[in-house]
């Protein structure tokens, strides 16, 4: 394979990290478990899962429309509020954002099946700060 | 850009075909700095995969507009790069049943890259492209 493009611009020692975040430039977050190559199996609008291309399981997601989730929705509901210091902080349930995901489209089994799955494996107390949800 | 990375590192653009004048000259694309640290430093993979991408966007086959319901404009270029990384130091030969689609926002930033399943009737577009995206923009001819 040939050489990075971007071979010493880069800082830092790499480190896969398994964690959901807020990608301003396609205003979705992705969660992806594991580092290794994956396909798109689209589920619908705001879901598509990612599966390894080497076995086919299932290892991340992406939520899409994350704006358009939040305008429809509003804060409450999907907003898990903490105290951090002398501020409180608002964090948005990854969880919530799935669940609001799933009633903006038909109810069908295939869809339940498939949201179902992803909230299985993603991490139940996983939260993204509200203040980063901001598109580029 | 959440998760602790700040933008060290500086955008890096590649001439790609303009999607609004496909028979124009061609215009950059554009690697968020913030972006490709992030995956330097936490998806290495999807780092390694970005050379990938950039050649998907130097010789796209297929380019699609209308990306999302629910976010106006983006683009969706594809093609089949000869091989990729499927794990960390680990590059194979590219899938024959898949095609490399890189997304890019209207501002022309690239967000996405990753394998799509090709469509039977066209392998160098990713399967049910006629429902997902708006349309085609510009077919390779060579």
């Amino acid at each position: 394979m040939e050489k990075h493009f971007l071979e010493g611009k880069m800082a830092g020692k790499p480190e896969f990290r398994a964690e959901p975040w807020y990608n301003p430039y396609g205003d979705c977050i992705e969660y992806q478990l594991v580092d290794e190559a994956f396909v798109a199996d689209r589920v619908d609008e705001l879901l598509t899962i990612y599966r390894s291309v080497l076995d086919n399981r299932p290892i991340g997601f992406q939520i899409k429309g994350v704006q358009a989730i939040i305008r429809k929705f509003g804060w409450e509901g999907l907003v898990v509020a903490s105290e951090a210091g002398a501020g409180q902080v608002r964090s948005v349930s990854v969880v919530a954002l799935l669940l609001a995901a799933y009633e903006t489209g038909p109810m069908t089994l295939g869809r339940r099946r498939a949201y179902a799955a992803v909230m299985d494996s993603s991490p139940k107390h996983h939260t993204i700060p509200a203040d980063d949800l901001v598109p580029a | 850009m959440s998760g602790g990375v700040t933008n060290l590192a500086d955008d890096f653009s590649c001439k790609t075909i303009d999607p609004n004048n496909p028979h124009g000259p061609r215009v950059d694309a554009i690697f968020p700095g913030d972006l490709t640290l992030r995956y330097w430093k936490y998806s290495p993979v999807r780092y390694w995969n970005l050379i990938a991408a950039k050649f998907v966007l130097e010789h796209p086959q297929r380019v699609f507009y209308g990306v999302r319901e629910y976010n106006e404009g983006g683009w969706c270029y594809t093609a089949r790069p000869a091989e990729w990384y499927v794990k960390e130091n680990v590059v194979a030969a590219f899938p024959k049943n898949m095609v490399l689609a890189v997304y890019l926002n209207p501002n022309m930033r690239v967000y996405l890259c990753r394998a799509e399943f090709a469509a039977k009737d066209d392998p160098m577009c990713p399967v049910d492209w006629q429902n997902r995206y708006r349309g085609l923009v510009w077919k390779s001819t060579s």
